[in-house]
């Protein structure tokens, strides 16, 4: 037993907020454990350790609230200046300072140090449903907006929400407010209603589907990527059918606003690592995640961009005034 | 046979002494961690996870680990319910029911006993059922839409009138604060927030650990400042821990019928191990000719939630592995691991990487005997770590549930807000209202809405909807014709003029 | 007697003020046909019919404890505060030592074994956390070991 603690104390420690005067570098999870954003954490620490780019294990820190406002809050409040932290973000991040759903604080507190890898989004049905492809949807949407339910894994309003609502205006459907969404517990949750028949179609993420296509249990409507998605080549992209709609789930890190450049600089070089290495590679095959390398400034001005397009469409369609 | 070369291919991985010992390490640390008070199986997984990736261990020891972990935390929440009155995980609220009052009774030992077989027949059963119909029990999960979730929780809702038998009223006041909680935070429909107040901390919702332990745990230690321990059944001893041979045969069937109220409400993603052991509870109730000892130490009610919880930790199981749903929060932390292991669940897991499926159900068998030895024979070492004097159990369990809720978040909010239900539970206990239904208002509040709601968007409005399957159906023919018309009737019959609350 | 009327009257009271609140809930740019008001205002007028209840056939009176005693509670409720805000800034083994102390104290007076009783507590349990379960509690306050 004493064998055990020890290895036990060496290193394993699901740290609990009180931070640790250990020097070993920190991953928030703006998230309970289970999610995307742990997943990011759990998986980069891994490799950053695996592949000597830090000395000691990375501790994953599981911050849950506000559907990461907590997190945010905490990084722009208490540790704005600490190079040792890290945390997850992806795409609902940066929906979500669009959509103001963060109390106030804004995208330029924290500095957005990369994104090593994306998760394309989907349209899927039903293996049995009538629709074969994209345009049938659209058409039979256009007719009667009402006619085709989705469930999606975020809330109203939310990433898998806008992107139906973005298909639905490049189709010129006007009153995209009569498009029936139900916000479900996770993407998993989603295609298992679209399965039973509850909802006609599902938006989410690829990696949520992967079992499914395998199990040819669904019929993958449209990828919403520029180009198609390696490994799935027989998947059509919306923009090829005449959608011209691109929505990626990317999966990355932010650092705080204040650490130095050298340090900011260190981070991405970091990133990038894992980004060459092989086990991410594994990792993101496995996962159903497409390759997306964005690091340093690059991806900086990339969310930068990404966030000024969500603000002008959220409030097209109404999400903010 | 299919079944045995799987099962053999299953032995081959997870048998091994070093598999054993990391087996038997899981159990031990798994019961304490879930016979702690607001260290729950989520945690417990939670904080095993990076100990398994510092250890290096391969994917089969991981997961060998980290489900004994999660069995034992299964296991262990019922001692601290029985000899503390404080449910050591939420699913373990049940056990406090009857487990407490026989305790008091001098009958510690006999709960103790009983209720682990009862766990190892619901761990056993589910095990069993996970083997022989894991990708057929899939399929369930397609049957249930909105419409048939709501009727399931209005079922779970619909049997709260068992569980008060003097105020009724008082039962339905307790499941309306729950529900009442259960509304703050962001509303899942419509992306809005509710009740927060601007507050961050409120955005997600109150953690009903935090309402847990704070009703429990924290209000108890209240009762002990007013009582200074009398009347408790801390440092009870336990002579000889005697086999109840009769007690457990005349629970056989409750036993059964609870593992598959539990297994099924498992396999159901969102209902998980709480419900479970709800379910059990008041549906022995309902089938039990001796309704009137349920809640004053009837063993039959300390076996079925259970059996039940058990049973139901081992259904979530299987829309996890085989949908990618986790049914519950620690099924959601073991996700979390498969996926950093690169095994991706869904339906082809079963045929694509059978050696990790197969090691997983022979770890759960292995790890469920280590269980019943630890906690029959063995029961003692642990009833030796609670037995120590209240003035040290008490404000240790007090310790232990700030770190655990403290590790939710890491600020003080969490923990005020956990004091601030202690006392709320003191009081609403001396005014003789019932505590478990608030925590199922807060678990099940949520999903009841949502669901209620996503069927309305789904009908556009057309009430109809909500029964417009056999499933949902049947479910409202339970909760009316099994729940809440016998309360009328009752109510008719005996004493003309009750029941008019309901 | 008494006292559930008065629980009546405070939940109700309490019922009336969440139904208030529940009308300042913003509506989305999208309304389901139930809408995010209906099941808080339902749930609160449930709770109103429940304090008519109380308030009209009340149960018998609970055994409140005396004055004193409702003073050690108070003061009870009032370290469990002050460590809640204790916690972050001052470390684990401090503040739990007066924690601790003080609550097995009230539980048991008798102060030798209560003072005990806090140092036991808080080191052994530091321990079990910091060394056996892995969680990363910090000993004392942050400046102090840099």
């Amino acid at each position: 037993m004493t064998f055990f603690f020890k290895r036990m104390a060496a290193g394993a420690v699901l740290s609990v907020g009180l931070a640790l005067p250990v020097a070993a570098a920190e991953c928030i999870a703006p998230a309970n454990p289970g999610g995307g954003w742990d997943f990011t954490c759990r998986q980069i620490g891994k490799i950053l350790y695996d592949i000597g780019q830090v000395d000691q294990p990375v501790q994953v820190t599981n911050m849950a609230g506000g559907g990461g406002g907590l997190a945010y809050s905490h990084i722009v409040n208490e540790r704005t200046d600490d190079a040792d932290v890290i945390v997850a973000a992806s795409s609902a991040t940066t929906t979500r300072l669009a959509q103001n759903a963060f109390g106030g604080m804004t995208a330029d507190q924290v500095r957005f140090v990369g994104a090593i890898g994306a998760d394309p989004g989907v349209i899927v049905v039903s293996a049995d449903s009538p629709f074969q492809s994209l345009t049938d949807m659209m058409e039979a949407m256009a007719a009667d907006p009402g006619s085709v339910a989705f469930a999606g894994g975020s809330a109203a309003g939310g990433f898998d929400h806008l992107k139906v609502l973005q298909l639905a205006k490049r189709a010129g459907i006007e009153d995209i407010r009569t498009i029936r969404y139900i916000g479900v517990d996770g993407g998993a949750d989603a295609i298992t209603q679209t399965i039973g028949g509850f909802t006609q179609g599902m938006t989410g993420d690829m990696s949520e589907v992967v079992g499914f296509i395998n199990a040819g249990e669904v019929r993958v409507l449209a990828v919403l990527t520029d180009e198609r998605v390696p490994g799935f080549d027989d998947i059509p992209t919306a923009k090829e059918q005449g959608y011209d709609v691109v929505a990626v789930n990317w999966r990355g890190l932010y650092v705080p606003k204040d650490i130095s450049d050298d340090e900011f600089q260190a981070w991405a070089d970091k990133l990038q690592a894992v980004a060459d290495s092989d086990d991410w590679k594994a990792a993101m095959e496995a996962n159903g995640l497409a390759p997306f390398t964005k690091v340093g400034g690059d991806f900086q001005s990339w969310v930068d961009g990404v966030i000024a397009e969500t603000v002008e469409l959220s409030r097209e369609i109404g999400v903010i005034q | 046979m299919d079944l045995f070369s799987n099962l053999a291919l299953g032995f081959s991985v997870a048998l091994s002494p070093f598999t054993l010992m990391l087996a038997i390490v899981g159990c031990f640390l798994g019961t304490i961690i879930g016979a702690l008070p607001g260290l729950g199986p989520s945690n417990g997984v939670a904080i095993l996870i990076p100990l398994a990736f510092t250890m290096g261990l391969d994917a089969t020891s991981a997961l060998v680990l980290l489900t004994s972990v999660y069995y034992g935390a299964m296991y262990g929440g019922r001692i601290s319910s029985i000899l503390l009155n404080i449910p050591g995980d939420e699913p373990a609220m049940m056990t406090c029911l009857d487990g407490y009052p026989m305790a008091q009774q001098g009958k510690a030992g006999e709960a103790l006993v009983l209720s682990g077989v009862a766990s190892f027949v619901g761990a056993m059963f589910a095990t069993i059922g996970l083997m022989l119909l894991a990708p057929l029990l899939a399929r369930v999960a397609y049957l249930f839409g909105p419409a048939e979730y709501f009727a399931l929780y209005l079922l779970a809702f619909c049997t709260l009138g068992g569980i008060a038998s003097k105020n009724q009223a008082k039962a339905a006041l307790a499941a309306c604060i729950g529900l009442a909680i259960a509304m703050i935070g962001l509303d899942n429909t419509s992306g809005m927030p509710r009740f927060t107040y601007g507050n961050l901390h409120l955005m997600d919702g109150i953690d009903f650990l935090v309402a847990i332990v704070g009703l429990f745990a924290i209000a108890e230690v209240f009762v002990f400042i007013e009582s200074h321990g009398r009347d408790s059944a801390v440092g009870v001893k336990l002579e000889k821990v005697i086999i109840p041979w009769k007690t457990i045969a005349g629970s056989t069937w409750t036993m059964l019928r609870s593992s598959v109220i539990g297994f099924i409400a498992g396999i159901l993603p969102g209902a998980g191990a709480s419900l479970g052991s709800f379910l059990a509870y008041m549906g022995e109730r309902a089938v039990s000719k001796d309704k009137e000892t349920f809640g004053t130490g009837n063993p039959r009610a300390v076996a079925a939630p259970e059996a039940g919880n058990n049973s139901a930790a081992g259904g979530a199981l299987i829309p996890m592995l085989t949908l990618g749903v986790p049914g519950s929060g620690t099924t959601a932390v073991l996700l979390a691991l498969l996926l950093t292991l690169n095994i991706t669940p869904g339906p082809t897991l079963f045929t694509d990487r059978p050696e990790v499926v197969w090691g997983l159900i022979a770890s759960l068998i292995i790890a469920n005997f280590v269980l019943l030895i630890m906690n029959v024979p063995m029961v003692k070492i642990f009833v030796k770590i609670l037995s120590v004097p209240p003035m040290l159990l008490l404000p240790g369990v007090t310790m232990v549930s700030f770190v655990g809720i403290y590790s939710l978040t890491g600020s003080y909010f969490d923990l005020l807000l956990m004091v601030a239900f202690g006392v709320g539970g003191y009081l609403l206990r001396k005014l003789g209202v019932p505590l478990v239904p608030i925590i199922l208002g807060i678990l099940l509040g949520n999903y009841m809405e949502d669901a209620l709601r996503r069927a309305m968007v789904l009908s556009n409005g057309d009430w109809s909807f909500l029964f417009s399957s056999y499933i949902a159906i049947g479910l409202w023919i339970a909760a009316i014709g099994g729940f809440v018309a016998p309360i009328f009737l009752r109510g008719l019959f005996a004493r003309p003029k009750a029941g008019l609350t309901d | 007697m008494a006292s559930d009327r008065i629980f009546g009257l405070v939940m109700i009271l309490m019922a009336l003020a969440y139904i208030a609140s529940a009308f300042q809930i913003q509506t989305s740019f999208l309304a389901d046909p139930v809408g995010s008001k209906t099941f808080p205002v339902a749930v609160g007028i449930v709770v109103i019919l429940c304090g008519l209840v109380f308030m009209v056939k009340p149960d018998g009176e609970p055994e409140w404890p005396d004055l004193r005693t409702w003073g050690r509670l108070a003061f009870a409720v009032a370290v469990l505060v002050a460590y809640s805000y204790a916690l972050k800034p001052m470390g684990f083994l401090v503040p739990t030592v007066f924690t601790a102390g003080l609550l097995a104290y009230q539980i048991t007076p008798k102060p030798a074994a209560a003072v005990m009783a806090g140092f036991g507590l808080s080191v052994g349990l530091f321990i079990v956390f910091r060394y056996g379960l892995g969680l990363g509690l910090q000993p004392f306050p942050k400046g102090l070991l840099g």
